[in-house]
């Protein structure tokens, strides 16, 4: 167990070969869509799977009409729990990337921290969430304290690999031209870190998601997590399938996010941004200099 | 949509000898607890919230000795989130290797994936459990579910970023589609699918203990929600401390497998194979140099 790990979020590669035009694709892609649907709208219709548990497609829709438009109830269910996943999200990244910045300054405090992180490494982590629900009570607290202790490991984790892996050249460089320790850290440490971190903090993310749903379907008054559990309890399974999909769909705008982010932090990465971002700089140093 | 790398970064710096190293950490290890065990005797810390380190050692030892409850409860979580980890990984890689072969399958497949990757596994807790009842089996889909997605990703990483170089040697070497899959893609594509099976391994384990929680009869997550809600906090601790000896026992395993498997990443193990298979191969083909 004397490894340690990097979690890195790979693009899928799934799209990369398309043949003729985007929108031919996009077709194509829309018309195997509409056939899936309509095999199983069709198995629906004719009693070969049961809508109790796998509904209709449309009757699908219906439910994402009526839980968004007509109850519109869904709206507070989704703020509540995306207020938990954030806030949660933010005090695991703190921790961890605190904890992760410390271990690497402080070798003393690398050494001492290790058994320890190999423990919280191994644990489920989301099995913490009744003793949270004990602590921290049925609100919103608890939640946010689980989706933090579940999405601090990946900042930590990432946030030392990235800071120790700066090439031993670069550091002679910087040594030999004499910087200062702060320097070595924000002017080498941090950047070269800084992919790592970035896919770090997109898992992070992901599962101060799934700790704050976890810790709803222990126990809470309001959020998608009891809300998808009380409609699949009363055998609701349109609107439960709504819920789910109405998760998907903001997983999916925070990953977006998240990627945008990264590629304007890493400009450097990025060939139109990084001519774009020196352009603007020589222009910056220009109106300085007065030429 | 997470491929591990490994390289020793919490390895110390300072050496010292491992006796120096042990001492050093036991006396960490026991202040930490010696204060907190104090701090509850005395009614700093309240019982309710951190029972001392002792009563949890107490509950651990009944648990296993006295009442030896613990077992049947253990052997059915170690036993869904195993199964559940099977699956995953089969359908898991199945599909990678299918979506490495094949380009149009990869093609069709990609919004659905990208589907999958956005969605939380344990969001569809409550359809397992509507849909696969409250016994094990329901334990067993979420685990799969769960697990599922990072040997996907990792092996079809793996099988699509062959070395350029490799791929042209095979080529100009004439290898079939059959050799240049086993003999090129599967070896260099094994280190990243072994990252992607201990992640799964996890994913498993916490799968199962989601679905527990939310419903079921018998299993460690279970038992620790009842302590915890019953505010049997040493009790639910000692749950606790049981789950993380099966992430660190399954972890182990894992670890192993990779040390096993993976030989051409150790020195020592390289030698140790190497020289067993020239053995092998000279007890074959005969000695030419005797």
């Amino acid at each position: 167990m004397s490894n340690d790990q990097e979690a890195s979020v790979s693009n899928i590669e799934l799209a990369a070969d398309y043949k003729g035009t985007l929108g031919g694709a996009v077709l194509r892609h829309t018309i195997i869509f509409f056939v899936i649907m309509f095999i199983w709208e069709m198995a629906n219709r004719t009693g070969f799977s049961n809508p109790l548990l796998l509904p209709r497609p449309t009757d699908i829709v219906a439910s994402i009409w009526k839980i968004y438009v007509t109850q519109g109830n869904v709206w507070y269910h989704l703020w509540v729990t995306f207020k938990e996943a954030m806030v949660g999200c933010f005090i695991g990244c703190v921790i961890g990337i605190g904890l992760a910045v410390a271990a690497v300054l402080s070798d003393t405090f690398r050494q001492f921290l290790k058994p320890y992180i190999i423990i919280v490494e191994a644990t489920p982590r989301i099995a913490l969430g009744p003793i949270f629900v004990t602590w921290f009570g049925f609100g919103m607290s608890s939640k946010v304290a689980l989706a933090a202790l579940v999405c601090f490991f990946a900042p930590f984790v990432n946030t030392i690999t990235g800071l120790l892996g700066v090439e031993e050249e670069s550091y002679e460089l910087f040594r030999s031209l004499g910087a200062t320790r702060r320097q070595v850290f924000w002017k080498l440490m941090i950047p070269t870190a800084l992919p790592t971190m970035n896919a770090g903090l997109k898992l992070a993310v992901g599962s101060a998601f799934g700790g704050a749903l976890v810790a709803e379907f222990i126990s809470a008054q309001a959020g998608m997590g009891i809300l998808m559990a009380r409609y699949t309890m009363s055998l609701n399974m349109p609107s439960a399938f709504a819920g789910l999909l109405s998760i998907t769909l903001y997983g999916f705008i925070l990953f977006r996010i998240m990627e945008i982010i990264d590629k304007r932090v890493l400009y450097w990465l990025s060939d139109d941004l990084m001519a774009k971002k020196s352009v603007k700089k020589e222009t910056k140093i220009r109106g300085e200099l007065g030429l | 949509m997470s491929d591990i790398g490994s390289d020793g970064v919490l390895a110390g710096v300072k050496e010292l000898s491992p006796i120096q190293k042990l001492a050093m950490h036991g006396l960490v290890f026991l202040i930490i607890f010696g204060g907190w065990e104090v701090g509850a005797r005395l009614g700093y810390v309240n019982e309710l919230i951190l029972p001392a380190p002792t009563s949890i050692a107490y509950r651990l030892y009944e648990m296993f000795f006295v009442t030896g409850s613990i077992y049947w409860h253990y052997i059915i979580t170690m036993y869904e989130a195993t199964m559940g980890f099977i699956i995953g990984v089969s359908i898991g890689m199945g599909l990678a290797i299918t979506a490495a072969i094949s380009p149009v399958f990869r093609r069709y497949w990609a919004p659905y994936a990208v589907v999958f990757n956005v969605t939380p596994g344990i969001a569809v807790t409550p359809f397992i459990i509507a849909w696969f009842g409250f016994g094990w089996s329901s334990k067993i889909a979420l685990a799969a579910l769960v697990c599922f997605f990072p040997p996907f990703i990792n092996t079809l990483t793996g099988l699509l970023h062959i070395d350029k170089d490799a791929t042209e040697l095979f080529r100009s070497l004439g290898s079939t589609k059959k050799q240049f899959f086993w003999k090129c893609q599967i070896p260099s594509a094994l280190p990243i699918i072994i990252a992607g099976l201990k992640l799964a391994m996890t994913g498993a384990l916490i799968g199962t203990i989601v679905a527990q929680f939310f419903s079921a009869s018998e299993g460690v997550g279970i038992l620790m929600q009842r302590f915890a809600f019953r505010l049997n906090m040493d009790g639910s601790f000692a749950a606790l401390i049981v789950m993380s000896l099966m992430g660190l026992s399954l972890f182990t395993l894992m670890e192993y497998m990779d040390y096993k498997v993976l030989y051409w990443r150790r020195h020592s193990r390289m030698e140790e194979v190497g020289s067993k298979r020239k053995r092998k191969w000279l007890a074959e083909n005969g000695d030419f140099s005797a």
